[in-house]
């Protein structure tokens, strides 16, 4: 009976309040599940690449730099006995020369791998296997070769590790098995045919294992060479997940921001439902109604909002997760992995993860104030003959409260990253709002103070009492204004961290991109890295009269402590000369590059060693072909190109290390005056047909670095603008509760000679110092919150310096965003003003 | 300011959780220029609901409302608010008053909205606060107000325009016997002063004498007394 009198008929009754609470919810929720739903689409392809790829092997044997020597087969011989199976396996990425599309190659021991994968043929050329083992044999998955229309017998081009052959498909899979991984851009072959085609004899890029216990594997690992682990195949899912994480982190937190907003928005509505129903409350008591049981009726309120909104905001996050997928989905294979996103698949966990993030967090927002509702007394009857006025909370002025948050946020902000989340970093976040939201009251009694007098100036009595209302309504404005000022502090702080960065690289780009050109083996930034030259094109360049000098840049991934971290590799020389690396430490990069040059050290990036607590001078061991090898650290620069960590090696000491001396990209200086467009024409005319080369320009490289940096940065805006609709509906619906709780007054005013459009102006110009509470709270917000993010969470999930920028347009633009969507929130709580049945309004008492 | 209701009928319309009331039925009734008129009755009869027609708060459901020479029920909304603005006071049971205004400026309200040149409000404020019993009360919030005060803030913020209609609404009957007395008074003094024309609505026969005549609401019906 209470919950329906105090809760149930209110709510069905005042229809878009209810609405506009739920829709809060359900926005809030919607983003944390497509958030969720997005990220599962986007490595999932990539995951269920490796295990289809994997098969039934149980382990693995992998290197942690370079390939394996396939020598390791005849140590793994004595295990046979045991019941350990074993496959060679070459899986390396590489490209379609047709379409310039990467291509995964999965070569395998074709007749014993049976125990490994499945393998079921469409077609066979000959129907007999014998065909498999010719020199040029692939065969490829069905839907592959229907959509590059191959059949049995079809050339296909591929490149691999720099060398290109061409092949003919002799068999089509059925898609099945390893067939499906990398959504079938994978050809399959003999181990051999791989080896002698791609200058892999010898080498392989990993061992399956099928081990009956944990006990031999053990065993196993101790008969390995140095640089060589066994490992479970998931492992290399967990690593590339942990790769991710830092990033997978900061878009919850930023997914976050929407639902603390849709908390505030939840704790708003149930305080304002108590406000109003005071009375109701004061009836209920008085007719023996326990406080518990008050208690009780409005968290079910919570409880209820929480629920609907959830529901809705499930749906509404399956719709939204296609959107953000794409977004997600660019990131991550620019940056981190290829991985083409699937399709959205809605799973239990992640309705779980909806309905338990709106439910728990609405009836948490619920509590305070349900609290509130159970401890009204029943005599509190609001005094007869005044319009009752809504007094700030008593703890309202009182600076205890913000000045503790921000003390705990200046020393959670000290706390160190735990596994590279920034843990602490996010703490003092939460801290800096919880301070500015208790502040939220004071502001906006100075703003409605400061106000009063150019109001009244300007808009006479309507804007005097446009500025009182607002003070006198403090205790519900003030949860409005909050969350309007935390969306738009995110937003700013948002602003100028995105801002910073984008300056910062900007510089790093002018700074280090001063070559001419560059000769990639493929087009798009991306595919070049599948794409190889070989070294003999460093020949035919020495050999052109313009160019000045060629800086050969190549780069692998190894698995340094367990994390993926990458070698870079060029002439030293040449960067010495030409370059210019921006250095953390020492200032001057030449004479740290000509001393890594002498004793054969090492550059590190400013996140590895942030990462792994490498400085100048520290010996740094590194896996390498030959085991483990152990360099001195010359230098620390900035690399804002990935945030896992780079070591940067002289080539002659990259090429001793893994036996690898092929080339990503050629980066060209030419000779002082040379023009770079005769440069680049005369370049592809003499490279493209050798070596399939493409030559970009300087200007070109920038680009597509900002294109990719600020495609990086579309989603953290969009999911700012959620958190901003979700503020503007809290201020829609505290504004219309007013309006409803206000009626008597309004209708006084009408009665006393105010006109509809000044009653109007006065709404509007409420909400409009509500924005401006919101707007100058959420400045100053930014700027602590900014500072946060650039030097406590940036620094410790991705290890990289951001010079602090003020990209001022951009925070004019959020500014006037939030401000005038607060100005029209008012719109609709003036529409409901208007339709005020004057004699009604004063007959209610 | 003469008034005039032909054939006003009044129904309350249908709501989710009530059927259909007619609450004035037929109503015709006339009120001279500076006459000092009570409508009479008990809760129910209708009276409040006659004041809210006459002064333009809400529109009959048939027949006509004039006051002067304008029909009021025939004006669109931006004619009522000036109406309203410039030439009736209104004084509720409940007081009514701004809580986010002083005492001052919930007298000053009206003029304020018309646009009066400060000094002139000033100057007529403080007349109606001292005619009013209230100067020392200026910088006062209605809350710190007793019930008798804030009855007298009301009708000062209903007379200091010098409207030519002032419509009450049960002045006294939120208030005890001797403050209740005290704004009766008030009202006929003001009466007397400028001759406005007065509508009060009550059901206590003390107040009723205070009139210059009465009219008999009962059932939605007038008789006059």
């Amino acid at each position: 009976m209470i919950p329906r009198a105090l809760v149930l008929r209110p709510i069905i009754r005042e229809k878009t309040r209810t609405a506009l609470t739920v829709l809060g919810i359900a926005v809030g929720v919607a983003v944390i599940v497509a958030i969720q739903l997005a990220n599962q689409s986007a490595l999932r392809a990539f995951r269920e690449s490796v295990d289809a790829v994997a098969g039934r092997a149980n382990y693995q044997i992998v290197p942690e730099a370079g390939a394996l020597n396939e020598q390791l087969l005849l140590k793994l011989q004595p295990f046979w006995d045991a019941g350990v199976r074993f496959a060679p396996v070459i899986d390396v990425e590489g490209v379609d020369e047709a379409t310039q599309q990467p291509i995964r190659m999965l070569a395998v021991d074709l007749l014993s791998d049976l125990h490994f994968r499945d393998y079921r043929y469409a077609r066979i050329e000959g129907a007999a296997l014998q065909s498999f083992f010719q020199p040029d044999a692939v065969i490829v998955p069905a839907p592959f070769a229907r959509e590059h229309h191959l059949a049995l017998g079809s050339p296909l081009t591929l490149g691999i590790l720099g060398i290109k052959r061409l092949m003919t498909v002799r068999g089509i899979l059925e898609a099945r098995g390893p067939a499906t991984a990398f959504n079938g851009a994978i050809v399959v072959c003999d181990v051999a045919t791989a080896q002698k085609a791609f200058g892999m004899l010898g080498r392989l890029s990993r061992v399956d294992l099928l081990v009956p216990d944990d006990a031999i594997a053990k065993q196993i690992a101790r008969v390995l060479p140095p640089s060589t682990r066994v490992e479970r195949p998931s492992r290399r899912n967990e690593r590339v997940e942990n790769m991710l994480r830092a990033f997978r982190v900061n878009l919850f937190a930023l997914a976050g921001v929407a639902l603390l907003v849709g908390m505030f928005l939840v704790y708003n509505t149930v305080l304002i439902s108590i406000l109003r129903r005071r009375r109701d409350v004061g009836i209920l008591k008085t007719l023996g109604a326990a406080p518990r049981q008050i208690f009780l009726a409005f968290l079910y309120e919570g409880l209820l909002f929480g629920a609907i909104g959830s529901v809705l905001g499930i749906a509404l996050g399956d719709v939204l997760a296609e959107g953000i997928l794409s977004l997600i989905g660019r990131t991550v294979n620019a940056l981190y992995v290829t991985s083409r996103p699937e399709s959205i698949t809605l799973t239990p966990d992640v309705i779980v993860l909806g309905v338990s993030v709106g439910v728990v967090l609405s009836v948490l927002s619920a509590i305070a104030p349900s609290i509130e509702a159970a401890r009204i007394r029943p005599a509190s009857m609001i005094r007869r003959g005044v319009a009752p006025a809504i007094l700030p909370a008593k703890s309202a002025g009182k600076i205890a409260g913000p000045t503790l948050s921000f003390a705990l946020a200046a020393l959670a902000a000290r706390i160190p990253p735990v596994k590279g989340i920034a843990i602490g970093g996010y703490a003092a976040v939460l801290f800096v709002v919880a301070g500015f939201s208790l502040l939220a009251p004071m502001i906006v009694r100075g703003i409605a103070a400061a106000a009063a007098r150019p109001f009244r100036a300007a808009f006479g009595i309507v804007g005097q009492l446009a500025a009182r209302s607002l003070h006198a309504s403090l205790r519900r404005t003030a949860i409005a204004t909050a969350a309007l000022a935390l969306a738009t502090g995110m937003m700013v702080a948002v602003a100028l961290m995105v801002g910073s960065f984008r300056v910062t690289v900007n510089t790093w780009i002018d700074q280090t991109v001063r070559s001419d050109l560059w000769l990639r083996p493929a087009k798009g930034l991306t595919n070049a890295d599948v794409a190889l030259f070989p070294p003999r094109i460093l020949d035919d360049l020495r050999k052109v009269d313009f160019v000045a000098a060629a800086d050969p840049v190549h780069g692998r991934d190894i698995i340094y402590r367990d994390a993926y971290v990458t070698i870079g590799t060029g002439d030293t020389r040449v960067a010495a000369d030409f370059g210019n690396i921006p250095m953390v430490t020492p200032r001057r990069p030449k004479p740290a590059l000509e001393k890594m040059i002498r004793i054969h050290g090492v550059f590190v990036s400013e996140s590895f060693s942030l990462k792994f607590g490498k400085s100048v001078g520290d010996a740094l061991t590194l896996p390498t072909a030959h085991g483990p090898r152990t360099y001195t650290v010359c230098g620390i620069y900035r690399d804002y190109s990935n945030d896992r960590g780079v070591v940067f090696m002289n080539r002659p000491d990259y090429i001793a290390a893994y036996d690898d001396d092929k080339i990503n990209t050629v980066v060209i200086y030419l000779k002082p005056g040379f023009d770079r467009e005769v440069a680049r024409r005369r370049l592809e005319a003499l490279f493209g047909p050798k070596y399939g080369a493409f030559t970009v320009t300087n200007a070109s490289i920038r680009a597509e670095v900002m294109r990719i940096f600020d495609q990086t940065f579309l989603i953290t805006y969009a999911l700012l603008g959620v958190a901003i609709v979700v503020a503007v509906l809290g201020i829609i619906n505290t504004l219309s509760a007013l309006i409803l709780e206000r009626t008597r007054e309004l209708a006084l005013l009408r009665v006393a000679g105010m006109s509809l459009r000044e009653l109007r102006t006065m709404l509007l110009l409420e909400s409009a110092l509500l924005g401006i509470a919101a707007t100058v709270t959420g400045v100053v917000m930014g700027y602590a919150l900014s500072w946060i993010l650039i030097n406590v969470i940036n620094k410790q999930s991705f290890g990289w310096t951001i010079a602090f920028h003020t990209p001022t347009a951009l925070i004019a633009a959020s500014l006037a965003i939030t401000f005038a969507a607060s100005v029209l929130a008012g719109l609709v709580p003036a529409r409901l003003a208007s339709r005020i049945h004057l004699a009604s309004a004063l007959k209610t008492e | 300011m003469r008034v005039r209701l032909e054939h006003v009928t009044h129904t309350y319309s249908p709501t989710d959780e009530s059927a259909a009331v007619e609450v004035l039925d037929d109503v015709s009734l006339e009120i001279p220029s500076g006459e000092f008129m009570v409508l009479r009755g008990a809760s129910g009869s209708g009276k409040s609901t006659l004041l809210n027609l006459i002064g333009a708060v809400d529109r009959p459901t048939s027949g006509r409302v004039f006051l002067g020479d304008d029909e009021t029920s025939a004006m669109s909304e931006a004619q009522l608010t000036n109406l309203r603005r410039v030439r009736l006071g209104f004084v509720f049971q409940f007081f009514n008053l701004l809580p986010t205004l002083t005492v001052f400026e919930n007298v000053a309200f009206s003029l304020s909205l018309a646009k009066r040149p400060r000094d002139e409000v000033r100057a007529r404020v403080n007349e109606v606060l001292e005619q009013v019993g209230l100067a020392n009360r200026a910088t006062h919030s209605p809350n710190e107000l007793s019930g008798g005060e804030m009855q007298r803030v009301a009708i000062g913020r209903a007379i200091v325009h010098r409207p030519a209609l002032i419509l009450a609404d049960e002045p006294t009957g939120n208030l005890d016997s001797r403050n209740g007395e005290r704004v009766l008074e008030l009202l006929r003094g003001i009466h007397e002063a400028s001759r406005p024309t007065i509508v009060m609505a009550t059901h206590s026969e003390r107040a009723a004498s205070f009139g210059d005549s009465i009219i008999d609401v009962a059932d939605g019906r007038v008789l006059r007394a």
